[in-house]
């Protein structure tokens, strides 16, 4: 599954770039973020509980970072589990001005998902997944 | 296929399901015809530790005519408004969209307030509810509101509702005359749900061009909208052949299209303009008569 898209955000891209590094503000914006820890390696560990309809489970996670260009690019790594299954995905963001002091994010990746919900509930992974990175989007705008 | 366990309770009032939701809080569901929520149940995707069952609450269930429009009870079910002969006068697009739900199993038991509370991306009333520009009334402990469809489909299976409200009734106008409505779907194989679902209400002035026009559409995106660019292409226009294709190219514009292992993004775009473009001419002869 592709996840790709553009968000335009009325923030400067040093303050969007620093709303995105911190753990605390990706903390606030995910859905249902109960938890996000760094580990020793560098990565996060996430407790996500995302409810959608009457859709609801928690999922464990972990979250890389790579090739990180501040205040441009990062490719960002996702593993995470839970009763309704797996998710597996690679992708990168990539932040620019958008000439209007605001900032694009321009994101895409490709994500795996498995188990029960992608082979019983898989018309409505897709618009799930997008739902989940609006509702992202908006949260961290919310912050700035 | 066996559903984890769960408390159940069957509340015979409103306020006593009130009552109950405020106890369960958000590990309540409530459930009507089931026909949504319990499928998902067995799957395990939906697992709710406690049930309000609120199929015994009589005053839910009726369909009359009032000020001009009708109220259908947020318990009617699929079967009860196909054969409701008030809504074949009325209101013929509801019995049509009724008719169109997945079998007859399913529409003895599944309710349209159901269905509607459900918001499942591809169900079939959200496209009339739109094209009627219907009314949802929502009731909690301290009050009611009516909200009007468009404002009640927020996204993929989220509602306007709120956690302590109950979804009661569904008001809908009365057809005028030179009124044509018409709702056409593509069945998905296995499961009946619309692989598109597209409803249409068309109102013609006496000069013949298209007084009124509101478009939904089901099943394409995270949720069923108004394809209003569309209404836009038709509205004050003579609806000849060549405008109606010129409205149906752009059923899907601005829209995020759904893709999954049966259809992809770009079919479902295709199959929605396809299936607007029947459905308006299905409507327009209706209009006028020669349907």
């Amino acid at each position: 599954m592709t996840i790709e898209g553009t968000y335009n955000i009325a923030a400067p891209q040093e303050t969007v770039w620093q709303h995105l590094m911190s753990p605390e503000s990706l903390a606030r914006a995910l859905p249902g973020c109960e938890r996000l820890e760094p580990a020793p390696d560098g990565s996060f560990q996430a407790v996500l509980k995302i409810g959608i309809g009457a859709v609801k489970g928690t999922y464990h996670g972990r979250i890389e970072l790579a090739d990180v260009i501040p205040p441009e690019s990062y490719r960002m790594k996702v593993e995470g589990k839970g009763a309704g299954g797996f998710v597996k995905g690679e992708g990168t963001l990539n932040l620019s001005e958008n000439g209007q002091g605001g900032t694009t994010i321009q994101y895409s990746g490709e994500a795996q998902v498995g188990g029960l919900i992608a082979s019983v509930g898989q018309r409505l992974v897709q618009a799930t997944a997008r739902q989940v990175v609006n509702q992202f989007f908006q949260a961290l705008v919310h912050q700035m | 296929m066996i559903p984890e366990a769960f408390e159940y309770h069957c509340p015979t009032t409103l306020e006593e399901a009130w009552q109950a939701m405020a106890e369960t809080g958000e590990d309540g569901k409530i459930v009507a015809g089931g026909h949504s929520l319990i499928p998902m149940m067995k799957l395990r995707l939906a697992s709710p530790k406690y049930l309000i069952d609120i199929g015994r609450i009589e005053e839910l269930r009726n369909i009359r005519e009032e000020d001009g429009g009708i109220e259908i009870g947020a318990l009617a079910t699929h079967h009860q408004i196909e054969a409701s002969d008030l809504l074949k006068l009325l209101c013929p697009l509801l019995p049509e969209t009724a008719s169109e739900i997945g079998d007859v199993q399913v529409r003895n038991m599944g309710t349209i307030g159901g269905s509607l509370a459900h918001a499942d991306p591809a169900a079939d009333w959200p496209a009339a509810i739109l094209a009627l520009e219907a009314e949802i009334e929502a009731r909690s402990a301290h009050g009611a509101r009516w909200i009007k469809a468009a404002d009640y489909f927020v996204d993929l299976m989220t509602t306007a509702l709120e956690p302590d409200e109950i979804l009661t009734r569904i008001r809908v106008p009365a057809v005028h005359a030179h009124t044509g409505q018409a709702y056409l779907k593509l069945h998905h194989p296995a499961s009946g749900y619309a692989m598109v679902g597209v409803a249409v209400c068309l109102t013609l002035a006496e000069s013949g061009v298209v007084a009124k026009l509101a478009v939904g559409l089901t099943g394409a995106g995270a949720k069923a909208v108004r394809a209003v660019a569309v209404e836009e292409v038709l509205s004050g226009k003579t609806p000849k052949d060549s405008r109606l294709n010129e409205a149906a190219a752009v059923a899907t514009q601005g829209m995020e299209l759904n893709g999954d292992l049966y259809a992809s993004a770009e079919y479902r775009g295709h199959l929605a303009r396809v299936y607007t473009r029947r459905a308006l001419a299905k409507a327009l002869e209706r209009a006028r008569g020669t349907a």
